[in-house]
């Protein structure tokens, strides 16, 4: 007990990579026996992080369950990993999410040994992310998590996959082509890669640059633009900001149904966390003089994202938009908190990035049971295209309640998660951004439009003769993975406080 | 005493001979005695200055006995060679022996 | 038990009625209803009690039942959520818990229960011949639901919490409307209802969150009972001329619009008709659009602050009065056109709905809570009383094999042998709606906001809604005498027969509260029968408000024109429609002409919005934001710099690599190759001429070495 209290992120971290192995291990015939040892081992950092959510102690300051290790001594790299209010709440969506993406590949019939052990390994990109206090191994874990999920595209996607799969990768690392270098220029000037000395000694930092021979000096003021924006780009490109988006459409939908899980439910969250804990902290006047720029992108990716989803015919690409449409609530509050950072209002913002972060762990929970639900539709019928289902409903009233469900806290309907974090961002970008905020509520009703449109084409109207007789009704292992996911939804949306109280002391401690 | 030159001029000739006998005749065998009359020609150049120049080292009679050694085993090796390409291609011309020509 | 506990409860009973109906119970249709109805009753007796205690406690309004706990932590502050029954929510807690559960009995009877499941009935599609509805189950479990979110509606002691209720109610009515969601009309309305009062919702929302910047609070006390903060409200310039109190009502008004269905975001109301009727009663009369009027009921302090009886009205008063006086005209003009029957309810509540807006922005807070108490009750007793009608109609229809549609008041009459009780209940609600002097409900309570318009100096609106009145009185007489009076007009008609008595008992305990509900309202002063009752509803509700509303005194000209205007109405109603025969048309269509053709398309409102906001918004949705922007530019671009790193590729591939670098390592095999061609002559083969080369070579250096260098 001893050991896991002082090396539980290790353990929640490598659990994952050690299952996979174990995957590996098994012959690749036993297909059952893959499939019950992938989910029963991605039980194992579900327990861990949930031991670590009970031990968590939201009152302390600071990273807690911190450890380190040198690593790489020559750049003063270290394997550094910590966790505080925002990343244990992302750990644990994580770890939630992934046994019931796997639950949910029961479908997945071909390579199924490899598709596990991508999964899981997957998970362990994922986690790297959240719990690492170093640049370099944060960036190392950014990239790891690229290339699990280029494969559950391209090998096990559907029609269009190669083009998607293609574009996910290129458009991610164009983003992290930047952020490396950006990740060097900071490593290098200051001397360390540790998140922790970093983030006190670079946004002060002032000693003009000297690049590499070059005979001129850079303003640190012109580097420090040039390193913002790169950060910038490389996590917009991630959440996705409005009009870097357009690879999520396509990635989603070709992805099977567990990689849209992962994607939306955790993928998108790399980057608004990377906006709360790099962008934000390391380069507070930057962001200060881009918010509204990047309030204004927030605003377009709710908008458009929302229109755009309800200009679609195909069921999973609407909902693959509607996470542009919400991840934008994230950075509209992300850029809220920037704007405010160290003026008046920003005990407002501080309810603005609580709600950011809030908002990233309802999607999560949300959009992962919108595309489960659409993998179960399309399991039976064979199609996406919304104009071919028509009057489901009675075929299938536990998953059309299920739908409505899920649905509605996509929407936003107060009770469920969706609008606690939607209000609080709403609340907290009111005094800021007043216009802006106004003019997300187009997309906050055009998110009625969108998701009423799915329901209603699926559901509703007159039942579309072509599938009467069909066995369209979800079965109970799909019950079993959703459910944990409702039950979720609406205890946020009932009693916030039990996640806000991780969330919102860090949360105030870094931005208030 | 006979003169040094004596020794060279017969030598001289005898390799010329030998040499006659290595570019203007075509059987191989008349080759092979070509070869060795040029070889017995260095030979008894060596023999004489052996004897008329350092008598008292024996280099000069070292190098004969390697010269024999070799002409011996090289006749060796080149008759069993002749013989080889005779029992092939039933000729010991040696420009009809042009495997090896481009 | 304390009588705070009781409030917190009083919600929860028909919550947990839902989730049992909906996880387990609804495989018996006998179980659900007694949850559903159990749980309304039980709702209904806490609801009761608490409005005893209400009633007896002495000065409420100052000190309320109330009680909260912290729920939302937002950042330094945490947001408390909490119930609170002052006078307004009492007396709304009193007519709703009535009404819903009126509703609830009715439903019974209305989705046939008891009956055998017809085989040819289809979920989602109404039972064509009495049978039980195959969904019957899921019903209760919608309306119970509903139920739920306006009872926390009315308890909730904060914006927010009246938000959640809010909304729920709106996902349940969308639900509820498309509840024969087999009918393509059914799924279109729900979309429109929910969409259209999203519109209002979201600035709310908006109003919700300058309301909390502005105060820190949301808690309706620490608000509309703080006289500095409604000070500071209302003297904080926003924009536009507006003060801060005035911009956060509007956009709180902006809610009621889509909730009580106010021009001009009226459009959903009549198409919601599609639900079954206990839901139009339950939309229309008991909940949601009363909704909207209690919010702006109780945000009255903060819409009405700078302003003071006898004053003129504040920017945002006027929009409210203005377009509750134009809703009440305009939604009348309509009903008057309309022949389905519950079509003309519709439009009659989004009139009288009109009425209670127009009144709050006169500043007529008691008129308009009056008018909404007995409004609830009478118009409640029409709906359900027309959902018997229907009933009847389709059981007739049915019976006579005549198909027609059992909602055309063309296709009835004659109805009122057939089926006394419900023509008896309808026609006190209709004279309580119409405003038929002194015995019913409506009179007293419209005769107050008349009033009030006329007290505070308001002749235009005065007007508006004194000519709504005569229209109101018009359309309801034209209702009854379709329906009720002369010959049946078709063999279905002829066969209709009385409803059962589960659905008539409702109807019956809504007419006395039609009638009666409106005595505890009675002005001192009126003339002949004023103080003989206590004027109970204004002493109750004036203390609702920290600054207790100027008594309008009574004065005769609104009498003499509520008076003239109802009698006239009903008069002019029945002589043209008291025996329209079989066959024959409605006289109005002759009247008006082209007018008539205007008001039946409803002014064609719908088809200006969908050629407004539907289509643009499709365009915009699909062409523009996908199409064009997504696929065209923005993939288009991406696509671009693809094809661009290709031809780059290709091009350095073509100029570089294949000419340079693959091109000097051919050359150097080439050039070797063509070497080896030249001097391979020399490879002869003749060893002799090898050995003559050599001699010539060994010639050479020796000549050179011997000759030339020395």
């Amino acid at each position: 007990m001893e050991f896991v209290n002082s090396h539980l992120l290790s353990l929640i971290l490598f659990s994952p990579a050690v299952a996979s192995v174990i995957i590996l291990l098994i012959p690749a015939g036993r297909v059952r026996l893959i499939r019950w040892a992938a989910f029963l081992l991605s039980l194992v950092p579900l327990a861990l992080s949930v031991y670590l959510w009970q031990s968590y102690d939201p009152s302390a300051s600071g990273y807690q369950f911190v450890e380190q290790q040198g690593w790489y001594a020559a750049v003063r790299s270290s394997y550094h990993v910590g966790v505080d209010g925002i990343s244990v709440s992302m750990v644990l969506l994580t770890t939630l999410l992934t046994p019931l993406a796997i639950l949910i590949s029961w479908s997945v019939q071909e390579r199924v040994r490899a598709y596990m052990a991508l999964f899981l390994f997957l998970e362990m990109g994922m986690l790297g992310v959240f719990l690492s206090l170093d640049l370099l191994v944060f960036f190392i874990f950014w990239e790891i998590g690229l290339v699990p999920m280029y494969f559950l595209i391209n090998q096990w996607g559907s029609a269009n996959r190669n083009y998607a799969s293609f574009k996910f990768l290129i458009f991610t690392m164009a983003g992290s082509l930047g952020l490396l270098l950006a990740i060097q220029l900071i490593g290098l000037t200051v001397g360390t890669f540790d998140l922790v000395e970093i983030s006190q000694v670079w946004p002060a930092f002032e000693l003009p640059l000297k690049v590499a021979g070059l005979p001129i000096q850079i303003p640190t003021e012109t580097v420090k633009i040039v390193a913002f924006w790169a950060f910038v780009v490389a996590f917009a490109i991630k959440v996705p900001v409005w009009p870097f988006h357009t690879w999520l459409p396509d990635a989603h939908t070709e992805a099977p149904t567990a990689g849209s899980m992962i994607l939306a439910g955790v993928l998108l969250k790399l980057g608004g966390y990377g906006f709360l804990r790099l962008v934000l902290p390391l380069y507070p006047e930057q962001s200060q003089a881009y918010a509204g720029a990047l309030a204004g992108l927030a605003v377009l990716a709710i908008v458009l994202g929302a229109f755009g989803s309800w200009g679609q015919t195909d069921f999973k690409r609407l909902v693959a938009y509607s996470s542009v449409n919400h991840m934008g609530f994230v950075i509209l509050g992300v850029a809220a908190v920037a704007k405010a950072y160290g003026t008046l209002s920003a005990s407002e913002a501080v309810i603005a990035a609580n709600g950011a972060v809030l908002q990233m762990f309802n999607h999560g929970l949300s959009a992962a049971g919108m595309f489960l639900l659409v993998g179960v539709i399309y399991e039976r019928t064979h199609t996406r295209d919304l104009a071919a289902f028509r009057g489901l409903f009675p075929l299938a009233p536990v998953f059309g309640g299920i739908l409505i469900f899920t649905s509605m806290a996509s929407l936003g309907l107060p009770g469920l998660n969706g609008f606690i974090s939607e209000y609080m961002v709403v609340q907290g970008s009111w005094p800021i951004f007043t216009a802006y905020t106004a003019i997300a509520m187009i997309g906050l009703l055009i998110t009625g439009a969108y998701i009423l449109k799915a329901i209603g084409s699926v559901l509703h109207g007159p039942l579309n003769e072509a599938w009467a007789g069909h066995a369209m009704e979800i079965n109970r292992r799909e019950v079993l993975a959703i459910v944990p996911l409702m039950i979720l939804i609406l205890t946020i949306g009932v009693w916030p406080a039990w996640i806000l109280r991780v969330i919102e002391p860090t949360v105030t401690r870094l931005f208030g | 005493m006979i003169p040094l030159s004596w020794y060279l001029i017969l030598a001289a000739a005898l390799f010329c001979i030998g040499m006659y006998g290595v570019l203007g005749r075509r059987n191989a065998i008349a080759i092979l005695m070509g070869i060795e009359l040029m070889l017995n020609a260095v030979n008894i150049n060596l023999v004489a200055f052996w004897r008329y120049l350092s008598p008292q080292v024996i280099g000069g009679q070292v190098f004969t006995i390697i010269v024999f050694a070799v002409a011996a085993s090289e006749a060796a090796v080149g008759l069993a060679l002749i013989i080889s390409i005779y029992r092939q291609r039933s000729t010991v011309i040696a420009e009809e022996v042009d495997l090896m020509k481009w | 038990m304390s009588t705070e506990l009781l409030v917190w409860l009083i919600p929860l009973p028909p919550l947990l009625a839902f989730g049992l109906i909906i996880l387990r119970a609804h495989r018996s249709n006998r179980v659900s209803t007694g949850l559903a109805v159990g749980a309304m009753v039980l709702s209904w007796a806490m609801g009761l009690v608490v409005f005893g205690q209400a009633v007896a406690t002495e000065h409420l309004g100052d000190h309320p039942i109330a009680s909260s706990i912290p729920w939302l932590p937002l950042g330094p502050d945490v947001l408390e959520m909490g119930v609170l029954i002052d006078p307004l929510s009492a007396i709304t807690l009193f007519f709703v818990v009535w009404t819903c559960l009126a509703i609830f009995v009715y439903s019974i009877g209305y989705h046939n229960f008891g009956k055998a499941r017809d085989a040819h009935d289809k979920p989602g599609l109404p039972p064509h011949a009495g049978g039980i509805d195959p969904l019957y189950a899921r019903f209760f479990a919608f309306i119970s639901l509903f139920a739920f979110g306006m009872l926390t509606l009315v308890v909730a002691d904060n914006l927010l919490l009246l938000f959640i209720g809010w909304e729920i109610m709106g996902l349940c009515s969308y639900l509820l409307i498309g509840f024969w969601f087999g009918k393509d009309s059914a799924k279109k309305a729900m979309v429109k209802a929910f969409m259209t009062t999203r519109v209002g919702d979201v600035f709310m929302l908006l109003g919700i969150a300058a309301l909390y910047i502005s105060t820190g609070t949301l808690s309706f006390s620490e608000i509309l009972r703080n006289p500095e903060t409604l000070h500071h409200l209302a003297e904080t310039p926003a924009f536009l001329g507006l003060s801060m109190a005035g911009l956060i009502g509007l956009l709180l008004f902006a809610g009621t619009v889509g909730k009580s269905a106010q021009f001009p975001l009226h459009v959903w109301l009549p198409d919601a008709m599609e639900g079954p009727t206990p839901v139009s009663a339950m939309i229309h009369a008991a909940t949601m659009v009363s909704a909207g009027i209690y919010l702006i009921l109780r945000f009255f302090p903060l819409l009405s602050a700078g302003w003071h009886p006898g004053e003129p009205l504040t920017t945002t008063m006027v929009v409210i009065a203005a377009i509750g006086a134009f809703t009440a005209l305009f939604a009348s003009t309509i009903a008057v056109a309309q022949n389905d029957i519950k079509r003309v309810l519709a439009y009659s509540t989004i009139s009288q709905l009109g009425y209670m807006v127009a009144a709050v922005g006169v500043g007529a807070f008691i008129a308009a809570a009056f008018h909404l108490v007995t409004h609830a009750f009478f118009k409640a007793l029409l709906f359900l009383g027309s959902g018997s009608v229907i009933h009847g109609m389709e059981h007739g229809a049915h019976a006579s094999h005549d198909h027609v549609d059992p909602q055309d008041m063309m296709n009835m009459g004659g109805l009122r042998r057939k089926m006394p009780w419900t023509f008896w209940t309808f026609l006190i609600g209709g004279l309580a709606l119409s405003g038929f002097p002194l015995i019913t409900a409506g009179f007293w309570s419209k005769d107050e906001i008349l009033a009030s318009a006329y007290g505070g100096n308001q002749p235009v609106v005065f007007g508006v809604l004194a000519l709504a009145a005569l229209l109101t009185a018009f359309y309801t007489a034209r209702q009854i005498g379709l329906t009720f009076l002369g010959e049946p007009r078709s063999d279905a008609a002829e066969h209709a027969h009385e409803s059962s008595r589960v659905m008539l008992a409702p109807l019956v305990v809504l007419s006395i509260f039609s009638i009666a509900a409106g005595w505890a309202g009675i002005k001192g002063d009126f003339p002949f029968i004023g103080g003989s009752i206590p004027n109970w509803v204004e002493e109750f509700l004036a203390g609702a408000l920290v600054e207790h509303p100027a008594e309008i005194g009574f004065t005769f000209p609104p009498l003499l024109t509520s008076l003239v205007v109802a009698l006239g109405g009903l008069g002019i109603g029945w002589l043209v429609y008291r025996r329209i025969p079989r066959g024959g048309t409605d006289p109005l269509v002759r009247w008006l002409g082209p007018v008539h053709r205007i008001l039946r398309n409803k002014y064609y409102f719908d088809e200006l919005y969908g050629f407004l906001f539907v289509r643009p918004a499709y365009w915009f949705a699909e062409t523009f934001t996908y199409a064009w922007v997504d696929r065209r530019v923005i993939d288009g671009i991406l696509h671009a710099v693809g094809r661009a790193s290709l031809r780059l590729g290709g091009w350095l591939r073509r100029a570089i690599d294949v000419p340079v670098v693959n091109g000097f390592g051919d050359w150097v095999g080439e050039s070797t190759k063509s070497a080896g061609r030249t001097f391979r002559v020399i490879q002869s083969g003749r060893v002799q001429a090898y050995l003559a080369a050599a001699l010539l070579f060994t010639g050479l250096l020796l000549s050179f070495l011997l000759l030339v260098r020395p």
